[in-house]
């Protein structure tokens, strides 16, 4: 049970009910244990971001339970689940992740400030995540001076300042060229094997696909397959 | 962060603060106006009417009959020049009566005056167009005003009737010749006021070495109250008031331009609020995604509602504080120089008792209240889009 971080129980989500009803996800029993690199794969329209956003409490499931760390998110009130996911749940977004008026430094630390972390916490912090995305000398540049590739770094960043029990990133690479697609892939990858960071990231992209170690197909809000893939490109 | 958004879209920003900082400097001109006004037409009363306090026969002003005098004017003045806070007793006799010419007839007051201490008291002096006044040696001379001089087409040296009841209710016809026109800021009374020599209106009505009204003056305007108390207590079977007393108009005004500079400060300031409402609203509308963004990264919706009402808060605080200082400056400056209105009309300005060269006081006393009302109208105004923003759902703003 402890290294079951994600846990879906039976979950479907329909919308327009009344009218045309869509299911855009229909029974979805998923685990992602502790330390896990997924990727959630299928065609546009299959439910990727549906499932994801109901993971991250975004969203309520019409049915079944989701159990966080062993917390059913369901029950809990828009207020507590505001502070659920400010504690538990790191965010990657495809775009419009950072606040244009802050500098990177500013937009990773906003985690840490909402949740009142102290300025020495997070002056040690700041420094430890950017040099693991490999962005120290961007701390004080805006986002607007920033390449795409470097503001998802930053998001990523983001994400991992309050110490989530995973991160959630939908479609992280959409907007990024493939260098920089695969620099990210390159951070993910390693903060996840040196720091056993869960990740679950949907995707279209066949490189990224590729670099995922369990890959979980959607078909029409279903989970088709579910496959371990054998690593084949550990480092050393 | 509000403070850093306030610098995104700089124009919009510079928009709302000029906004805000130029109903600030139209509210504090408005109420820096007003406020001249209503000192100069306080000035107006006391140094030219009715002077700080007045002294009269009880049933003097009910009746004004010409008997009811105050008695033997000389002890009294005796007496109350003891007063401390005293710098000038008038003396005058008041008598209504009729004025005919060959044009016409009108209803006039007729004040015995005399003449250095009556320039003194009403600067009647300096409200001299024409003529020379009273001059002593020549007898019958009249100072009318310059309105019923046109009403009755009199000119200097014009011969005038006056007739008017003595103490006995016996009626006094007498000719004058007019020796001065004069023309003051409160032209109803140019119409109504002729001015004579008291000796010899006393004689006419039988109360020579007597008089009706004693008008007083005092170092201060604050002294008003204390100086009519030892009044009071000084002369128990004499009727004194202050110039609030005699003028309550004034009084009534002055009340009644406060409430109305409130009105127009709460007009500008809703202006104001609609302005505000709507850049806000922009803002908001404009950064959906973004406040979809933070609201799912766990953003509590109070921080959020915060942050709009913050950066509502900055601009109002950066824009509020210029606006006062230019209405200072310009109140400060106009103060000195003096605001001619005669462009509002003169005529209409001294229907009302107004001068027309206006000095601007800079409000300070009621920049407490103003402050509060736009502090109340910032944050009224930016409760709708605070609350919109909290309103905004993740998932919606996230969703290409
Ligand atoms: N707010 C909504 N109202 C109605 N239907 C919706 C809504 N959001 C999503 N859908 C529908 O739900 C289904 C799943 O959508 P979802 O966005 O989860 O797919 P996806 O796998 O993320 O697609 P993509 O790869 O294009 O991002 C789609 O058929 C979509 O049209
Ligand atoms: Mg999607």
């Amino acid at each position: 049970m402890s290294d079951i971080v994600i846990d879906t129980h039976n979950i479907s989500r329909v919308y327009n009910p009344t009218t045309i009803p869509i299911y855009a996800i229909r029974n979805v029993h998923l685990h992602i244990k502790r330390g896990e690199f997924t990727a959630l794969v299928g065609p546009s329209g299959s439910g990727k971001t549906t499932l994801l956003n109901l993971i991250g409490g975004l969203d309520k499931p019409d049915e079944g339970q989701i159990f966080i760390n062993g917390t059913d998110i369901t029950t809990l009130s828009p207020g507590k689940l505001i502070d659920f996911r400010l504690h538990n749940i790191g965010f990657v977004f495809q775009s419009f992740n950072l606040i244009p008026v802050l500098t990177a430094r500013e937009n990773a630390e906003f985690i840490m400030l909402l949740q009142g972390k102290s300025k020495a916490e997070r002056g040690t912090r700041m420094k430890q995540l950017f040099n693991q995305i490999d962005l120290e000398d961007k701390m004080d540049s805006r986002p607007g001076e920033l390449s795409g590739g470097q503001q998802q770094r930053v998001a990523v960043a983001r994400a991992l300042a309050s110490k989530p029990q995973f991160v959630l990133a939908d479609e992280p690479t959409a907007n990024l060229d493939s260098k920089s697609a695969s620099n990210l892939l390159d951070i993910m990858d390693k903060l996840n094997r040196e720091e056993n960071i869960t990740f679950l990231f949907s995707t279209h992209d066949q490189r990224v696909i590729d670099r995922a170690r369990r890959v979980i197909t959607l078909v029409d809000g279903q989970v088709a397959t579910d496959t371990n893939v054998i690593d084949t490109s550990a480092p050393h | 962060m509000a403070w850093r958004n306030i610098w995104r879209n700089k124009t919009r920003s510079l928009v709302i603060m000029v906004s805000i900082a130029l109903g600030m400097f139209a509210g504090v001109a408005v109420l820096a106006l007003y406020e001249g006004m209503m000192v100069s037409r306080i000035r107006t009363v006391i140094d030219e009417e009715t002077g700080h306090i007045q002294i009269h026969h009880p049933k003097f002003s009910e009746e004004s009959e010409t008997k009811y005098t105050i008695g033997n004017s000389r002890d009294l003045i005796q007496k109350i020049k003891t007063i401390p806070e005293i710098t000038l007793i008038n003396q005058r006799q008041l008598v209504n009566g009729m004025l005919s010419t060959p044009t016409g007839t009108a209803g006039v007051q007729i004040i015995g005056v005399d003449t250095l201490t009556e320039y003194d008291f009403s600067s009647l002096k300096q409200k001299i167009r024409e003529g020379n006044g009273l001059v002593p040696d020549k007898h019958h001379q009249a100072i009318i005003g310059m309105k019923l001089a046109a009403k009755m087409k009199l000119r200097i040296g014009s011969k005038l009737v006056l007739m008017f009841n003595d103490t006995t209710n016996d009626l006094v016809t007498a000719a004058f010749r007019v020796s001065a026109i004069y023309r003051s800021t409160n032209a109803p009374l140019d119409e109504r006021l002729i001015y004579v020599s008291r000796d010899e209106l006393g004689e006419l009505i039988g109360l020579a070495g007597q008089c009706h009204q004693l008008g007083i003056k005092l170092r201060d305007d604050k002294d008003v109250e204390a100086a009519a108390r030892k009044l009071k207590s000084m002369l128990p079977g004499l009727k004194v008031q202050t110039w609030k007393d005699i003028s309550p108009e004034t009084e009534f005004m002055v009340r009644t331009v406060d409430t109305y500079s409130y009105i127009i400060m709460i007009i500008i300031m809703t202006a104001l609020a609609f302005g505000i409402l709507n850049t806000m609203l922009m803002a908001i509308m404009e950064r959906t995604r973004e406040i979809g963004m933070i609201a799912a990264l766990g953003t509590s919706r109070k921080r959020i509602f915060l942050l709009v009402l913050l950066e509502t808060a900055f601009l109002t605080l950066a824009g509020a504080p210029a606006g006062i200082l230019a209405g200072w400056l310009t109140a400060n400056y106009f103060h000195k120089t003096g605001l001619d209105l005669s462009g509002m009309g003169e005529e209409m300005m001294s229907n009302f008792g107004f001068r027309t060269l206006i000095y601007p006081e800079f409000p300070a006393e009621k920049l407490i209240p103003v402050l509060t009302i736009v502090v109340i109208t910032a944050f009224l105004s930016s409760l709708l889009p605070a609350m919109k923003a909290i309103r905004m759902k993740p998932i919606d703003a996230l969703r290409n």
